[in-house]
């Protein structure tokens, strides 16, 4: 893999800005990784159907994935971060062998992805759909018990392994119940264990604490980074930055499907050439932004997020304390309704937003179609 | 190129998971039904309602003294018009039990979000519709005997006639190609994401050509010959032969039963063929997820 410097990683255009981080401490014993994922040049293209017509849908190409080149190594937490309709679940669906990919391929734990496929299934443990994927008229017990036959697991170790998965995710109360009856974070809880039914070397786990309360999630997060010390290797999706910023030794972003960024977090975050940010949120009125980005200083200003008509923008400067009279005069002359100002630690929406000049919440779906997407179009 | 290889964890392949795999699909079936309780109940009497209207019809007839059940003996080859159509609706339904299970199958777990959680396991596909085909076996037959029996004693048949030994066997073995025909539909459903209009109109064309209510000799020739080339049609007419010595379409059961043999050894091939290569033809656009 080609190995880049954080400075390189700043650039806005490059398609494979990679920077392959050996974690210092393997480095230091002079252990090198292994990679347990590799990724070699996977495209996606979808043909979809578009219905404006009432008879004749036009079909149009839609370019999931473009080109991705990635190692994942033994023994990580690797985050996969990206808005919605990025690529991160046609990433994973690929990996775990639910689409095919258009080009290139992949080695997981050392089967080759179109080759060794059901090799491949076995390697791993899924929570793809969240509670979409057990069956509701069936107890906690009995789709767990059911999930372990279809991966082979012998009928005693299911037994056990179902009690065991019950003691650690305290799900003596409602495992024989039938999972129309759970809460929203039960189901997600008994996913969950259905992921861990196999004890697969390699988890995926796609937004996994989506629907749970704060405790749950965080609990959950807890035993993800206990499956991790035992030495599971975990592919995590979310938007949520904390989360990445919590768990993952290394984290992919991912934009229109290619990977923008790869690092650690600590190295994708160093890698901004960018001081501080500062977090104002108000009535902001269009256009402010780009009055904002022209001040000299400024790295960019963006809208993080909008709620009820308010809005949370995002200033990067190099120095904070210098610039904000500067910046707090612009926004008063365009009528900006400044309610809370809080300067913030780098994040890693902020180095989504140095790298594709937009905030994490936009769903980036339509762009990855067609003219933007090089070639494809109608068909 | 390989990477490292980390284990499979409890995943332990051997000839009792995979069996395993086969009852674990068949129990969880039989589990999920049995918690709709009321339409297994439903549908021990489908078949007597089927046969009531045409044997209703055929009293009706026969009670003005003209010689319809005499008609019906020539053209049929019984004149015992309510075993004949009996025997056609119990049959019918096992026929489109089997033959729909698959098809519904695939698109109950499109909706519901589990046909993905299926799909990414290692198990076999053959293993996991094998069992879901297992199960509609099971409640088929346990469908046929209790209605043709309830059926029996509503219309007055005697269900002991005939060579019961040889119209079992012509179910059985007419139940092969069916697992075949039930892969094509579930094969078309995984393709359109629809069922409910497809089998609105293929049960009636079913039932059209397996003679359901009448012998396919009463067809046109070339219909005739597109019922005889539709596996359920000869175990239709090879259960009433043997039950009701309508005559088989050949002299003897066992070469009914030949044909019967080749349609078992070719059509399941042919249909899990077109499933599986359905399957990898959507898993390179946009998966099996959508619905």
């Amino acid at each position: 893999m080609v190995q880049k410097t954080a400075q390189d990683c700043n650039s806005h255009s490059s398609n494979d800005i990679h920077i392959s981080i050996i974690p210092n401490l393997l480095e230091s014993v002079g252990h090198m990784p292994r990679a347990i994922i590799k990724v070699q040049n996977m495209s996606k293209t979808f043909i979809s159907k578009e219905r404006k017509k009432f008879l004749r849908p036009e079909k149009r190409r839609i370019h999931a994935l473009k080109d991705i080149n990635m190692e994942i190594y033994d023994g990580e937490i690797f985050g996969l971060l990206g808005p919605n309709g990025a690529g991160k679940t046609t990433l994973i669906k690929c990996l775990t062998t639910l689409l095919i990919p258009t080009g290139g391929t992949a080695w997981v734990n050392g089967f080759n992805l179109q080759k060794e496929e059901n090799l491949v299934r076995a390697s791993l443990g899924c929570m793809l759909m969240g509670e979409r994927g057990l069956y509701w008229k069936l107890t906690g017990r009995e789709n767990l018990e059911y999930f372990g036959a279809l991966y082979h697991v012998p009928k005693e170790k299911r037994k056990e392994r179902v009690a065991y998965l019950s003691d650690l995710l305290n799900m003596r109360e409602f495992l024989d119940r039938t999972v129309e009856t759970y809460s929203s974070g039960q189901k997600m809880i008994t996913a969950f264990a259905k992921s861990l039914v196999n004890d697969a070397p390699i988890l995926f786990l796609d937004e996994p604490t989506v629907t749970m309360d704060v405790h749950a999630a965080r609990e959950l997060r807890r035993i993800v980074k206990e499956l991790n010390r035992e030495g599971h290797t975990i592919v995590y999706t979310t938007h949520q930055m904390f989360e990445a910023d919590e768990l993952c030794q290394r984290v992919a972003i991912i934009d229109r499907g290619e990977i923008i960024a790869l690092g650690t977090p600590a190295q994708l975050k160093k890698s901004l050439r960018v001081q501080d940010v500062i977090n104002f949120e108000g009535v902001v009125p269009k256009g402010v932004t780009e009055k904002i980005k022209a001040i000299p200083g400024v790295r960019d200003a963006v809208i993080k997020d909008v709620k009820a008509g308010k809005s949370t923008l995002g200033i990067m400067c190099d120095n904070s304390r210098k610039m904000l009279p500067k910046i707090m005069e612009v926004l008063l002359k365009n009528d900006v309704q400044i309610e809370y100002v809080q300067p913030q630690d780098i994040t890693l929406e902020d180095v989504f937003i140095a790298k594709t000049g937009r905030a994490l919440s936009v769903d980036t779906s339509e762009a990855s179609k067609t003219d933007e997407g090089g070639p494809g179009g109608k068909v | 190129m390989g990477t490292a290889i980390a284990g499979l964890g409890l995943y332990k392949k051997s000839p009792r998971t995979s069996f395993g795999v086969f009852a674990s699909v068949l129990k969880v079936r039989l589990i999920i039904i049995s918690r709709y309780k009321g339409s297994l109940l439903m549908e021990l009497f489908m078949p007597i309602v089927f046969a009531a209207l045409p044997i209703l019809l055929g009293i009706s007839l026969a009670s003005q003294g003209t010689p319809v059940a005499d008609n019906w003996k020539m053209t049929a080859g019984t004149a015992d018009f309510k075993a004949f159509m009996l025997i056609g609706s119990c049959t019918f339904m096992v026929v489109s039990l089997m033959t729909w299970l698959v098809g519904f199958w695939v698109r109950r777990e499109m909706v519901t979000g589990t046909l993905e959680s299926v799909w990414v396991t290692p198990a076999k596909k053959y293993l996991v519709i094998g069992g879901v085909t297992g199960y509609a076996l099971i409640r088929a037959l346990i469908a046929f005997i209790v209605s043709f029996l309830l059926g029996s004693l509503i219309f007055g048949v005697n269900p002991f006639q005939g060579n019961i030994m040889i119209a079992v066997v012509f179910i059985l073995i007419g139940l092969m190609p069916l697992w075949g025909i039930s892969f094509l539909f579930g094969a078309i459903i995984l393709k359109v994401k629809e069922a409910n209009s497809l089998i609105n109109l293929l049960q009636w064309v079913l039932a059209f050509f397996m003679g359901v209510y009448f012998p396919v000799t009463v067809l046109p020739p070339f219909l005739r010959y597109v019922a005889l080339s539709f596996p359920p049609t000869w175990m239709t007419n090879g259960v009433r032969a043997s039950l009701l010595d309508v005559g088989f379409f050949f002299e003897h059961w066992y070469f009914d039963l030949a044909i019967i043999f080749v349609f078992a050894a070719i059509v399941p091939l042919l249909g899990y063929m077109v499933f599986m290569g359905t399957e990898r033809r959507l898993k390179k656009n946009q998966g099996m997820g959508l619905y």
